[in-house]
């Protein structure tokens, strides 16, 4: 079964990061030739001999993200003899593992992206906690923020081998250069380099009000930004309510530009109908006279422009990180998180194999060669990244330690951060639809926040 | 009012007249046509045909232009600029393993079905045909009733029944799923050609010395054969084309080509570039079959068309 | 019918038995059960642990997302079929006598054998909204454009906070008065760069012969560093526009920008206000937004209407083929009309025709799921909503209620059991005979 209209934010990433890899993957399928273990280096881990063993392993990624995830399962093979088989779980990981488990044939090793379903999955007693050679390789190789994301009551579950930047944003170099702006670094100049790029005649926003997901990371960024990491937290677990001053701050702060039809491209109404592909083409296809000046969103935005477009990333297509409406820059990110799944409790020791070598350094470094891939692995060298821009994210994803935060909708129960046509979603299509009515769009999300967490 | 209607106005299903029936008698309504309109009916029937063509052409020229293209400039472009037009949509979608597996799993869903819902029905509709038993027209009436009950009633209950079974998310769980549904339409257009067979033929078999299941593949399939070939016809076009019980049923793992497609859907917009090309090869074989079979397609879309 | 004849055979039961039961046995297990579980259940709560009654049926109503979908499929049910088979009659009485009948009706056949998710991508293709892809809106925008002509700036617009304003007519005034003795000033911004390719530099008007000049350009130099509100020298002259001078709500002197943005009005002008009408500054037509919440639901219908006319053509046609031509004759003689005979004779004639083709078309839509779950894109899936693509919704995936679920699926089931009465009684009749 699958879930239909219920979008999980997972799938832009998804359908994105599918297209890039398969332009990446050339490129590495050359360099593989007569190279025994695709790094080149001595393993730093090791791992029992498995041979006869059969592993399956299930993520969300299909297409050529898929093809690179299994260099990553190949590696693996060859290092343990275990035999590994992929299975693409489909958009909604919770039902797919639900179902397999009550039809008996679970996958040994599953990717969760978001933390609620790993809370969801360990509560049900689905998944097993990680051995003590994970554990060795997550304290050598991850933050203790990374680590805690995929933990549940004080126990370490899984972890998180792959990250998203989701604050950046992403813009033409044709259209800046025209307008004779700079990137900005703080809120104020991100809205007057708007008005300026406006007055040069190319529209300055494009924004995927048809995709909520891409409305929920601009407020998430604003919020973090604005009103702190402790406030993200506590508004993360629904401590304080949605109607709180600071979100109304922050909703006001989004509103200087949303509530400009003249920044939007296509305006307001046509923003409304904008996937988030479509978002991002429209900033970078025209290469001498854009449509869209700017289009904010993750990393995953890189893999759009490379098989959309003919803009090459670092050149036409540049990147800014999302600016400071406080005192500091926010760093939103998400990721995905392997799990063990074992409903008897206890993980095997190839199940626990696959976990330590997707935490090492040596998983990071094949997995990143295949590009479309930042890693939270901090041991891992920036230069194991194919380009400049995937470089500089993954090292502003490092450089901010513990300093970022988990994607709000992520955390959230689905129904409010993941869910087409309500929620979270829902209340910032609205907002963006009418930016006037601050206390209305609270309300609507408060009500809805309600609900979702069962209150 | 439906289907018993049809075939009692056309007893044989496969004389629906088709597309490609032969020379329409004149009638009054066609003489106010070409009176009124003379060569304008002509001229309107060109645009109506070149309306209900340009969608598909839309697709056709779609699947062979870069994402570039697509993103940038509407398919009507490659009229007047043939170097647009590429092989690399299919290239990508032939190496891809996920693609080519579904056209398989396709096959393997839609050959049993046809297979399994033909000769079950036609074993069925010969009994009710033929074969004398307590009950009979009652339960004739009762497969009827089944006509038309929507595919939606059954798929939360055979979700669950499938899934106490070990059969959800399998191709057999799909296979078997078609072919009970199929079942209604198969046992009723068989059993009304079947009862036309003529009885001497039936009995002079009998007097050789024929048991019933000599009779049934040695007389009865033989003759029924355009029947058969209508109702296998609808049925294979009939799963090969269904997303909503595949969508369900089939394993996540290697789906159809539908489900296959539609997992390649979820943000439009940017990746024509696999859908047009996707799209086009599922229409492929029902478009083959279409030209090749006019006669017994379109009886067996207009016979089944209750469904 | 047969079985209002003697069996050939009698049967020994287990005879009866083997040829029966492998297909009684799955309808039973794969549709009969189902029906009977399917009401069991829609009477359950979320969990199936306690009895709600009708609650579920009474979501039906109360629920917004599910009264979006039933009175969307009302709008399918009435209007869907309807076009059809209008289109189908039409067709069939236009290729009665064709030659080439044979291929028209082919093609307009074709699409019956394609998946409802392939026509669902061949009309994503069809309904994107930017004209430029969007083969719906490119014919659209293209036609229109023959008629009316848009205008040379559509986007230009002034500066906020600065001197031109916009009126709420979408005109631009100068505030202040034309004054002969200084040239007036219009600068306007956020033209695109294409839109200025062909345009000249901007040129310093003159002023102090007594009559008002003035400029109307695109403030903005490349590359930034131009001074706001001032002709800088690389900065584009706006030609073609025109510039009306306007005393108490009357026009009394006009002029158009020359291809160096300036312009001249005659001396009288001096005092009035400066107005750039609003037809200087039309937004070019873009066609309809199909894909939009609005026309969601027609545009939907569309693409199965185009799957679904040919089938409504061709029973027509056969319908049609057997109408006797001595009555339609006879009714000639009688001195009706063309038009006459149409309506009066061949309509009636057809009518049980018709009926069958409307009748099976309904039961068609009222379980359309593919076309809807493939053309709507996310955002407007509520407002695209139908009852099977709810029930899908609802019973599958996480946050699931299969009691409503279940409740919608014996909605579906009650609405064809009319059908499913007719169907048996015909049946019946036709037996006893």
């Amino acid at each position: 079964m699958h879930e239909p209209g219920r979008m999980s934010r997972r799938k832009g990433t998804r359908v994105a990061a599918a297209v890039i890899a398969a332009g990446a993957l050339t490129l590495t399928a050359c360099s593989d030739d007569g190279d025994a273990t695709p790094s080149g280096r001595e393993s730093t881990i090791e791992l029992p001999d498995l041979s006869g063993q059969e592993l399956e392993v299930s993520g969300v990624w299909t297409g050529a993200e898929r093809d690179n995830f299994i260099r990553v399962l190949d590696e693996f093979e060859a290092l343990t003899g275990a035999s590994v088989s992929y299975v693409p779980s489909g958009d909604n990981v919770s039902q797919f593992v639900g179902t397999k488990i009550e039809g008996g044939s679970p996958p040994d090793i599953v990717f969760v992206p978001q933390p609620g379903v790993l809370h969801e999955f360990a509560e049900n007693g689905w998944i097993a906690p990680v051995g003590d050679s994970v554990q060795e390789q997550l304290d050598a190789n991850f933050t203790q923020g990374w680590q805690d994301l995929a933990s549940h009551e004080g126990t370490q579950y899984g972890v998180y081998v792959k990250a998203a930047n989701k604050s950046l944003v992403w813009y033409s170099a044709t259209a800046f250069e025209y307008a004779g702006v700079e990137p900005p670094e703080t809120w104020d100049e991100f809205v007057a380099t708007a008005w300026t790029l406006w007055e040069s005649g190319t529209t300055p926003l494009s924004v995927a009000g048809g995709d909520g997901w891409t409305l929920t990371d601009w407020f998430e960024n604003i919020y973090l930004s604005q009103a702190g990491p402790e406030m993200y937290d506590r508004l993360v677990a629904h401590e304080i309510p949605w109607t709180d001053p600071s979100v109304a701050d922050a909703l006001t702060t989004l509103g200087e530009v949303f509530g400009e039809s003249r920044l939007l491209e296509n305006g307001t109404e046509g923003s409304l109908q904008t996937l988030f592909p479509d978002s991002v083409t429209q900033t970078f296809i025209d290469l001498t006279a854009p449509d869209a000046g700017m289009v904010f969103e993750a990393d995953f935005v890189g893999a759009v422009i490379t098989d959309s477009t003919d803009a090459v990333i670092g050149e036409d297509a540049r990147v800014f990180p999302f600016p400071a409406v406080g005192s500091e820059s926010p760093v939103v990110s998400a990721g995905d998180a392997a799990v063990a799944v074992a409903p008897d409790g206890e993980a095997s020791e190839a199940q626990q194999a696959m976990l330590t070598f997707l935490a090492s350094t040596d998983a990071a470094r094949v997995w990143a060669g295949g590009g479309g891939f930042v890693s939270p692995n901090k041991s891992l060298e920036f230069e194991a990244y194919p380009n400049d821009v995937q470089r500089g994210i993954a090292e502003a994803l490092i450089a901010a330690g513990d300093d970022f935060r988990f994607d709000l909708s992520d955390q959230t129960p689905a129904a409010f951060g993941g869910t087409t046509g309500q929620g979270m979603w829902r209340g910032l299509q609205d907002f963006l639809r009418n930016p006037e009515d601050i206390a209305g769009a609270q309300e609507y999300l408060e009500s809805q926040a309600a609900e979702a967490y069962g209150e | 009012m439906t289907a018993p209607t049809k075939t009692a106005q056309l007893p044989n299903p496969a004389d629906v007249p088709a597309p490609a029936g032969g020379p329409p008698p004149r009638s009054l309504v066609s003489r106010l046509a070409s009176l009124a309109a003379g060569g304008g009916v002509r001229v309107i029937l060109v645009v109506l045909a070149v309306v209900w063509l340009l969608p598909t052409a839309g697709l056709f020229a779609s699947s062979f232009r870069d994402s570039r293209d697509i993103a940038s400039t509407g398919w009507w472009e490659v009229l007047t600029d043939f170097d647009q037009l590429t092989w690399q949509n299919y290239d990508a979608l032939i190496n891809n393993d996920n693609f080519t597996s579904s056209i398989w799993t396709s096959v393997a869903i839609t050959v049993p079905s046809t297979i399994a819902v033909v000769v079950l029905g036609a074993l069925a509709a010969y009994a009710f045909a033929w074969l004398d038993f307590p009950g009979r027209d009652w339960c004739f009436l009762l497969v009827v009733a089944l006509l038309v009950v929507p595919v939606q009633v059954a798929l939360i209950p055979v979700a669950r029944l499938f899934n106490s079974l070990g059969i959800f998310e399998t191709t057999l769980g799909v296979v078997i799923f078609h072919t009970a549904f199929g079942l209604p339409f198969a046992v009723f257009l068989l059993r009304n050609f079947f009862a036309e067979i003529p009885r001497e033929l039936l009995e002079a078999a009998r007097l050789d010395g024929a048991g019933e299941l000599r009779l049934f593949t040695r007389v009865v399939l033989p003759l029924g054969g355009p029947a058969i070939a209508a109702l296998a016809i609808f049925q294979f076009m009939w799963v090969w084309n269904d997303m909503l019980v595949a969508l369900i049923f089939s394993d996540s793992g290697s789906p159809p080509m539908t489900v296959a497609l539609q997992q390649e859907m979820r943000q439009f917009g940017s990746n024509f570039d696999v859908l047009a090309p996707g799209a086009f090869l599922t229409m492929l074989i029902p478009l083959a079959i279409f030209f090749a079979f006019q006669r017994q397609f379109v009886s067996g879309v207009m016979a089944g068309a209750v469904k | 019918m047969a079985s209002g004849k003697v069996a050939v055979i009698r049967a020994r039961p287990w005879a009866a038995a083997c040829f029966l039961l492998p297909a009684l046995l799955l309808l039973g297990a794969l549709v009969v059960y189902p029906i009977g579980y399917s009401i069991w259940r829609s009477l359950y709560d979320a969990s199936g642990d306690s009895f709600v009654g009708l609650d579920n049926f009474q979501e039906l109503f109360t629920n917004d997302a599910i009264r979006t979908a039933l009175r969307n499929n009302l709008i399918w049910i009435v209007v869907a079929p309807t076009v059809a088979t209008a289109l189908g009659l039409v067709f069939a009485v236009l290729t009665e006598r064709i030659r080439w009948a044979t291929a028209f009706k082919l093609i307009v056949f074709m699409p019956m054998a394609i998946s409802m998710l392939a026509a669902g991508i061949i009309f994503r293709l069809v309904y994107e909204q930017n004209p430029d892809r969007g083969l719906a809106n490119a014919v659209m925008t293209t036609v229109h454009d023959t008629f009316a002509e848009s205008s040379s700036w559509p986007d230009a617009q002034p500066r906020p906070g600065g001197s031109v304003e916009v009126q709420e007519d979408g005109s631009y005034v100068l505030l202040p008065p034309a004054d002969a003795n200084a040239p007036a000033l219009l600068p306007l911004v956020a033209v695109p760069q294409p839109e200025l390719a062909d345009a000249e530099p901007a040129a310093v008007p003159e002023s102090g012969n007594g009559e008002i000049s003035g400029a109307v350009w695109m403030d903005f130099t490349r590359g930034g560093g131009g001074t706001p509100g001032a002709v800088d020298p690389e900065e584009k002259a706006l030609a073609g526009i025109t510039v009306e001078a306007v005393v108490d709500g009357e026009v009394i002197a006009e002029a158009e920008t020359a291809e160096d943005g300036t312009f001249t009005l005659p001396a009288e002008a001096d005092g009035a206000q400066l107005r750039l009408p609003s037809d200087n500054f039309t937004a070019p037509y873009n066609g309809a937004e199909w894909l939009g919440p609005n026309l969601i639901t027609p545009a939907i219908i569309g693409s199965w209407v185009w799957m679904w006319a040919g089938f409504a053509m061709v029973l027509i046609a056969a319908g049609l083929a057997s109408v006797p031509r001595e009555t339609l004759e006879a009714a000639r003689v009688d001195g009706a009309n063309e038009w006459q005979v149409f309506r009066r004779i061949t309509v009636p004639l057809l009518a049980p025709v018709l009926a069958v083709v409307m009748v099976t078309l309904m039961i068609n839509v009222l379980k359309i799921f593919d076309l809807v779950y493939v053309i709507a894109p996310t955002s407007v899936q509520d407002e695209a909503n139908v009852l099977a693509l709810q029930l899908y919704l609802t019973s599958f995936g996480t946050d699931t209620h299969q009691g409503v679920g279940s409740a919608i699926a014996v909605f579906l089931l009650l609405l064809v059991v009319p059908v499913m009465i007719i169907n048996v009684r015909r049946l019946r009749r036709e037996n006893q005979r």
